[in-house]
């Protein structure tokens, strides 16, 4: 057997089949032009391995060049059908490179067309007869070698840039599979080309004497190919195979799906790949009247109201090629002509292998809700207050006018935004966990729990509110709805009443101390008094020569406490008169009452009233202005005393107490012993104007009343028991105790 | 009783009055006690006391005036000079009425005080001494026997021996003897004498 004819004939053999077989599995699938692509490159390769082989056996120089001649046709459809493979099969690589060694391998064929004896050789000199493999001999050519061979190996490079190209672009794709691929294939032509093409090289330029082997380099290249089409068609067989396997399984569930979607109440659709509709249940064709025919495709979005049509097309469209779920609220047109809305939510859907198959959505009549949404929508932008719907999440749903009076944001700036966007600066960090409180106990109530609200402006103003919160459920949820009031207006009037109150309650302060002026006289006519007979005794020691001057600094001493005692009386009067803002302060009922008995004193020594002090020692405080209960006392202390101006001397008796009522607050009560009050005047002496004196503004009790009850306590008169009345008083105790 | 050894006595509620009035006295070299209220006065007073009383009209308890009214009520002769803080006219005039030595507003000024005090104690005196010639006057009355005694009421009348002696149904010698007595008793130079000194001892002639 000759080593040389095996092998060559078996790499034809070899070849041709591999040739044959996939122009058989390419006339199976006319679409695959790889297939066929590889069996003209495996079909080429037989061809020049039947050239090479017979220029081996080669007996004259003619018959040498012709057959050198002929392999050039060969090498033509083997490199086009190259570059056609790798194109198809890769799909990539730079199709001007392509073109290119194309180009030049066609211009190499032509220029070999005319070539005598071929492009390889001027001339052919002679055969020189080798030995080979154990003796086989074999015939090489001798002689000039064609300058033009450059062309078929410019176009051998060509070739291999556009390869190469093709498999870095398919190995940067990143698959495993594809990467592999690349390699091997993309890879062995390289390999290959570049041995066979490097040996023929060195062949003409003389530098070995041995025959061309080009096509069992190409053989190779044949080979790795082949293989890799062979694992595809492998593969596919598998894929067919589980193929045929889940079609059984999706016929049954297509039919499952169709029975539930054709009974579903929800209305379902489908759409492919390209967006268009595939599929319609019952009751999208029973709502809308129409055919399946007439709805496929585009058809559907026929039956969209003109107003909502672009806006749907857009959503639509833009969520398909985001491959997003949607959303979206539309009015489409029922079997009776009338528009309804819907509400339509689309989502991808998946094959099983997780490729993209277009969209299933489903749609239902959200009419009633958005009708009710409407009403509602129409009762709060109708409100007299502004009203915001806010989401447990706190976003802005709905507002209406006054909200935008309010706060000075247009409507389209708040809906949609956070609440907390109209929350004052110093308490926004706040504001969520209450808001997340409101959502875990929902309850109409106020908000802020007696604290002072304020709303933030766009300005960045802050604006005094009060806001009313209340859940609110609806379909889409739970919302809370906030009514807000602007009480800018509100907070200005009740200052000027509070200016009013306090003007009120000094105009009365200044009456009671012009009645009390001549006890207030008397106080401060004692210490003058001492002052000046002091003063003048000392005048009288220094005047008389020899006189006892040992009791000077006693003197001394006492015109000095004398003087502060005068100072203290006029301190404690300007108090009273002064027209000065509210000052609350932490205060002992006791001090209060002693000092007002201070004033009063001389008062009562005139009026012959005896006067019962008892005070209750270690009083919690109470919060309050000193000189307004002051003015309390005074009142309540003058107004005992006139009371009992009838009756006998002896028998008039003050008794001012102070004690703890009730655990958290203090009491404090004047009992007179005088005729009472009658039940007719009981009800109205608090009124203003109302007075039973002969002098008197009618002010007194109402002012002390509206002081007690800016206080936060409660004023009031009884009888005593036995004789007389009592005016009592309580005050809260503040949370510091005792002094 | 010598006038240095007069007392003035202070009535007021006031500390610092009380002890600027101390001082004020002391400082005049007069004697002084202070009383805090009209009540203390009269549980520590002794009538006999003499001087005068500085005395505050409006006080808890007993005021001034009543004060005043109880002390008359008891005899007592004590000159009050009131002082007052408001200068009440009513007040005023009411206790002048009763027999207040005088009426001082305050603040008061001290010369007008001290001659205030300095006066009612000069009064005090004087009355207490012309009680004293009083009292010793009518102890020599009272030596008299009844019948000397009506026989005296006889004479101041001015009526003559032998009127005398007819009235009382006796002779004149007799009546001679009783009205010689009665002058000695009486320690009496002239009948003008005895006659100035029954009108203070308070005899009436009949």
């Amino acid at each position: 057997m000759n080593w040389v004819n095996f092998i060559w004939a078996l790499s034809i053999w070899a070849s041709l089949s591999l040739a044959v077989l996939h122009f058989a599995v390419w006339l199976q699938q006319t679409k695959h032009l790889a297939y066929l692509s590889f069996s003209v490159f495996a079909a080429s390769v037989a061809a020049i391995a039947f050239c090479e082989w017979n220029t081996m056996l080669a007996r004259t120089p003619e018959q040498y060049g012709r057959l050198m001649w002929w392999v050039h046709f060969p090498m033509f459809s083997g490199a086009v059908s190259l570059v056609c493979f790798v194109r198809l099969y890769f799909n990539a690589g730079r199709p001007w490179l392509g073109y290119t060694a194309c180009g030049l391998r066609l211009l190499d064929l032509v220029m070999n067309f005319f070539a005598v004896p071929n492009l390889n050789y001027e001339t052919i000199t002679g055969l020189r007869h080798v030995t080979i493999f154990r003796g086989e001999t074999i015939s090489i050519a001798e002689g000039v070698v064609n300058p033009w061979i450059k062309v078929s190996e410019l176009s051998w490079l060509f070739l291999l840039l556009f390869v190469a190209d093709a498999s870095i672009t398919r190995w940067r794709r990143g698959d495993p599979n594809e990467r592999r691929r690349a390699a091997f294939v993309g890879g062995a032509i390289i390999f290959f080309i570049l041995m066979g093409a490097g040996y023929s090289g060195l062949i003409e330029a003389g530098l070995i004497r041995l025959p061309y082997l080009t096509s069992l380099a190409f053989l190779a290249i044949v080979v790795a190919m082949g293989y890799e089409l062979s694992l595809d068609v492998v593969r596919a067989a598998r894929l067919a195979r589980q193929l045929r396997a889940s079609e059984d399984a999706s016929h049954e569930s297509e039919a499952r799906f169709r029975t539930l979607a054709d009974t579903t109440p929800v209305m379902v659709w489908m759409s492919g790949t390209d967006m268009l509709c595939t599929f319609f249940n019952k009751t999208w064709l029973e709502f809308t009247g129409r055919t399946i025919e007439q709805e496929l495709g585009n058809g559907w979005s026929e039956g969209i109201h003109g107003q909502d049509l672009k806006r749907t097309l857009e959503m639509y469209t833009s969520s398909f090629n985001a491959r997003q779920s949607f959303t979206m609220e539309y009015r489409l047109r029922r079997a009776d002509g009338e528009y309804r809305w819907i509400l339509d939510t689309g989502v991808p859907r998946h094959i099983p292998g997780g490729e993209f198959a277009g969209y299933i959505g489903s749609a239902i009549d959200i009419t009633p809700h958005k009708q009710a949404e409407e009403r509602l929508r129409s009762v709060i932008e109708a409100a007299p207050n502004a009203m915001i719907m806010v989401s447990p999440e706190g976003k802005i749903e709905l507002i209406n006018a006054e909200v935008e009076s309010i706060f000075g944001y247009s409507r389209q700036e708040l809906v949609g935004q956070s609440i907390e966007m109209l929350v004052p600066d110093h308490v926004r960090s706040e504001h969520p966990n209450h808001r997340g409180g409101y959502f875990t106990h929902p309850q109409a109530r106020a908000m802020g729990a007696g604290r002072e609200l304020f709303g933030r402006q766009k300005d960045g103003g802050e604006v005094p509110v009060e806001i009313g919160l209340s859940p609110l459920q609806t379909p889409a949820g739970l919302f809370v709805l906030a009514s807000i009031v602007d009480i800018t207006e509100r907070r200005k009037t009740e200052l000027e009443l509070a200016r009013q109150r306090n003007e009120l309650a000094h105009l009365s302060r200044v009456t009671l101390l012009s009645e009390l002026s001549v006890s207030i006289a008397h106080e401060l006519n004692q210490p003058l008094t001492a002052i000046l007979t002091n003063a003048q005794t000392v005048q009288l020691l220094l005047s008389k020569e020899g006189a006892d001057r040992g009791e000077l600094p006693e003197i001394l001493c006492e015109i000095v406490d004398e003087s502060k005692r005068a100072g203290e009386v006029i301190r404690r009067l300007r108090v009273l008169l002064k027209k000065g803002e509210i000052n609350r302060a932490p205060l002992d009922m006791n001090e209060v009452v002693d000092s007002v008995l201070k004033l009063i004193r001389s008062d009562l020594v005139n009026q012959h009233i005896a006067i019962d002090v008892q005070l209750t020692p270690d009083l919690p405080l109470v919060d309050g202005d000193e000189v307004q209960l002051q003015q309390v006392l005074l009142n309540l202390i003058v107004n005992a005393c006139d009371a009992m101006a009838e009756v006998k001397a002896i028998e008039r008796r003050l008794l001012v107490q102070t004690e703890m009522a009730g655990g958290r607050e203090v009491r404090v009560s004047i009992s007179d012993q005088g005729r009472g009050i009658s039940p007719e005047e009981l009800e109205r002496i608090f009124e203003p104007f109302f007075t039973t004196k002969k002098v008197g503004t009618g002010l007194g009790l109402a002012v002390c009343r509206t002081i007690i009850s800016a206080h936060g306590g409660e004023l009031r008169a009884v009888n005593n028991p036995h004789r007389g009345a009592t005016f009592l008083f309580t005050l809260p105790a503040t949370a510091q105790g005792t002094q | 009783m010598s006038s240095w050894a007069a007392t003035v006595f202070v009535v007021d509620d006031d500390l610092s009055i009380r002890r600027s009035l101390t001082h004020l006295f002391g400082a005049t070299g007069l004697n002084v006690a202070v009383f805090a209220s009209a009540q203390e006065f009269l549980e520590r007073y002794n009538p006999s006391a003499s001087g005068c009383l500085v005395l505050d009209l409006a006080m808890p308890g007993l005021n001034g005036l009543e004060l005043q009214e109880m002390l008359a009520a008891r005899g007592s002769r004590l000159p009050i000079i009131f002082l007052t803080g408001h200068g009440d006219l009513p007040s005023g005039l009411k206790a002048l009425k009763s027999g207040a030595a005088d009426f001082l507003t305050k603040p008061v000024d001290a010369t007008d005080l001290i001659d205030a005090v300095r006066g009612a104690i000069e009064k005090d005196r004087i009355a207490r001494q012309v009680n004293a010639e009083v009292a010793e006057i009518r102890q020599r009355f009272a030596t008299l026997t009844p019948r000397e005694h009506e026989v005296l009421c006889h004479v101041i009348s001015g009526k003559l021996n032998k009127q005398i002696a007819a009235q009382l149904g006796t002779v004149e010698k007799t009546i001679k003897v009783h009205r010689a007595r009665v002058m000695v008793k009486i320690k009496a130079g002239s009948l003008a004498e005895l006659i100035r000194l029954a009108e203070r001892a308070g005899i009436q002639p009949s």
